[in-house]
């Protein structure tokens, strides 16, 4: 009998990618379905509980209640508002100033640890994982305390401000450790000879971590900036622990308006809206980094 | 263009010793090659040379300026680095103008030495490509253009030919030659290729455990190496090598019995071997210099061996011989048909056979 002859390794392979996707679709299900009612919800006039999906018109409305910041209602159609615009330029800050201090740190951190010897070098680099290891909650109630004794010692009409510095640092400051070790990971991928020839043909090592190595560890850099805009976009804990109740960031909000005795008041359809508006910078975070990240520019170093 | 003098440069890592006392002078306009296998720190010399490491002790000058403690750019060095480094974000004409755009030389000078370097070595067309979209050959020649666009007083390359396919590397080394020649510039050329070494010094300097064994044309080092290392390092195949035994003749001369055969060195050659007092001398001879004959030759150091193997290469081919236990190349046009397994004589040329003294490993002809 006469088989007909393949690569053994596309065989192999055609065949295994039809069942890892079967697999992995089964596996996230779940996970797709919420999701689905969720997106699905926000522009439907009421909420999708069931398979049925009699009697569901397909709406904008609840996107524009959320923009203008009515979620909850005090009676029938008429809605308490409150000042959501505020809440998401909040989330913004403290999203921004968590990367923004991540960033800058663990580039300059990462291009220490990966081109400098100095003192303690490799144990403060095992620190670093203990310090990513430690659940930020366990930390808290210490990092209250002393922001409860700096914030006296403020004056009061700068508390606020002072609220929000101290919840970007002490949320970066958990960002940091698994920062630096990505940015060392890019650094350390960068030969040195590229770095003597910069310095051989007479750049400062300031200007060559400026104009040379940082423009090859872009890709680290889009990295870290990400992953730290996310934390603090995403982070609950912290800001319900520092800022004022006045000002809340999206995750702070919707977590109020769900909390207990206030489900009542709410439209759940429009706070699906706010759900799903709190999922975008993930998901286009998502579809511009994925490109981002695989990039690496190689090329002009044979090893 | 500069004189480059080493003194007594020792380069340490932690216990490691890469550079060992080193004492090197390179006249101006020269190419010196640094040769040694790897590992043997002949990249740790060029690097200091180039001001990258510092010597642990030592000094360094480039003329009669001590250029010990000078940063890299203050030295004025081009460098050429073995996997080239190349910016890989910036075109090939960002490459070549960053050293000038350091040192602050106006746009459209910067813009001039460009273009005239890229012209020099033909990359013309390549200026606005990146490093990623470049051959290897063509990534070297932009390597070069940017180490020689700031008119550096030396030129230092490091392997430059190792990432290259074996033809272009012979024609690139034909061009370097060149090019250093129409420059004057003073060049320190790194490789562990022997051949290449050869083809392209004006001297060689041979390096092994960061030790200097020896500087020479590259016809002083193939034709009298000063020891075991430098006669078996060089030369494709490299020298042969053969215990021999010194016997006393009623004449005062000496004989050496080399296996089954036995020769009679020169009269300078005994009187040295007699006034060292050695009793066992290693003989080398190249490959190039057996003659495998049937017969045994007159006049020459003849050992009868087995033929273990026959590789014909063209244009010459390497007949492999084993004397008991030792095994003998030679490198010969064949005339006669040979075949394995049959028992011939080598045949040496006496005034070919260099001695070497198996305790220190020094040639005898350089002892006292």
């Amino acid at each position: 009998m006469m088989v007909e002859m393949t690569d053994v390794e596309t065989i192999g392979r055609r065949k295994y990618t039809v069942i890892l996707g079967l697999a992995l679709l089964f596996a996230s299900l779940p996970l797709i379905m919420v999701y689905f009612v969720l997106i699905a919800s926000s522009f439907a006039n009421t909420m999708l509980t069931g398979a049925s999906l009699g009697g569901i018109k397909l709406t904008i409305e609840n996107w524009i209640l959320f923009f203008q910041g009515k979620l909850t209602t005090t009676a029938g159609k008429i809605y308490e508002t409150t000042d959501i615009l505020k809440y998401i330029l909040n989330t913004f800050i403290v999203a921004i100033g968590v990367a923004g201090i991540c960033t800058l740190t663990s580039t300059l951190a990462g291009y220490a640890f990966s081109r400098i010897k100095f003192i303690g070098r490799s144990f403060l680099m095992q620190f670093l994982i203990l310090l990513h290891a430690f659940p930020g909650v366990a930390l808290i109630i210490a990092v209250y305390s002393i922001y409860v004794y700096t914030k006296l010692s403020m004056p009061q009409s700068f508390w606020t401000a002072y609220a929000f510095i101290y919840v970007i640092i002490a949320r970066a400051a958990l960002e940091v450790p698994m920062s630096i070790w990505i940015m060392k990971g890019f650094f350390d991928k960068i030969p040195w000879e590229i770095e003597w020839s910069a310095i051989v043909d007479g750049a400062s090592r300031i200007r060559v971590w400026r104009e040379i190595m940082l423009p090859l560890v872009k890709p680290g850099i889009a990295a870290v900036a990400i992953f730290s805009f996310l934390a603090g976009w995403e982070d609950l804990i912290y800001v319900l622990v520092f800022l004022p109740p006045t000002e809340k960031t999206l995750a702070t909000y919707i977590e109020s308006l769900l909390a207990e005795g206030s489900l009542e008041f709410i439209h759940l359809p429009v706070v699906a809206a706010a759900g799903t508006f709190y999922l975008l910078p993930t998901i286009l975070f998502f579809i511009f980094a994925r490109r981002l990240m695989l990039q690496t520019a190689t090329g002009g170093i044979k090893a | 263009m500069v004189r480059i003098k080493l003194d007594k440069v020792t380069k340490q890592f932690g216990k490691v010793v890469a550079v060992n006392n080193v004492s090197l002078e390179i006249p101006d306009g020269k190419l010196a090659v640094l040769l040694g296998p790897s590992g043997s720190g002949k990249t740790t010399l060029l690097y200091l040379i180039a001001g990258i490491y510092k010597p642990t002790s030592g000094r360094i000058f480039f003329d009669d300026n001590d250029v010990t403690h000078l940063s890299p750019s203050q030295r004025n060095v081009g460098l050429v680095f073995q996997n080239y480094a190349l910016y890989p974000h910036m075109t090939v004409y960002d490459n070549i103008a960053f050293p000038l755009r350091l040192k602050k030389v106006p746009k459209n000078e910067i813009d001039k030495r460009v273009q005239e370097i890229a012209e020099m070595l033909r990359i013309r067309e390549l200026l606005d490509r990146y490093p990623s979209q470049l051959s290897g050959g063509q990534q070297q020649r932009v390597a070069l253009a940017r180490a020689l666009v700031k008119n550096p007083s030396v030129l230092l390359l490091d392997e430059p030919l190792s990432n290259l396919d074996a033809l272009l590397r012979i024609y690139i080394r034909t061009e370097l030659k060149r090019l250093q020649k129409d420059l004057g510039i003073t060049t320190v050329y790194v490789t562990h290729d022997q051949s290449e070494a050869m083809a392209i010094a004006d001297s060689i300097t041979v390096i092994n455990n960061g030790v200097i064994q020896q500087v020479g044309t590259p016809s002083e080092i193939y034709d009298n190496p000063r020891n075991i290392f430098v006669a078996t390092f060089i030369g494709n195949p490299p020298s042969n090598i053969i215990r021999g035994v010194v016997e006393r003749q009623n004449n005062g001369r000496v004989c050496i019995k080399v296996a089954n055969g036995v020769f009679y060195p020169d009269e300078i050659l005994s009187g040295k071997i007699v006034k060292a007092g050695i009793r066992e001398v290693i003989v080398a001879f190249r490959p190039e210099h057996v003659i495998v004959a049937k017969e045994p030759l007159k006049d020459h150091l003849a050992i009868e061996g087995e033929i273990y193997a026959i590789e014909p290469l063209g244009r010459e081919t390497i007949i492999t011989i084993t004397i008991g236990s030792d095994i003998v190349k030679s490198v010969s046009m064949v005339k006669e048909a040979l075949t394995v397994g049959e028992k011939i004589f080598i045949n040496i040329n006496p005034k070919r056979i260099k001695l070497f003294d198996p305790e220190t490993e020094l040639n005898i002809e350089y002892l006292e």
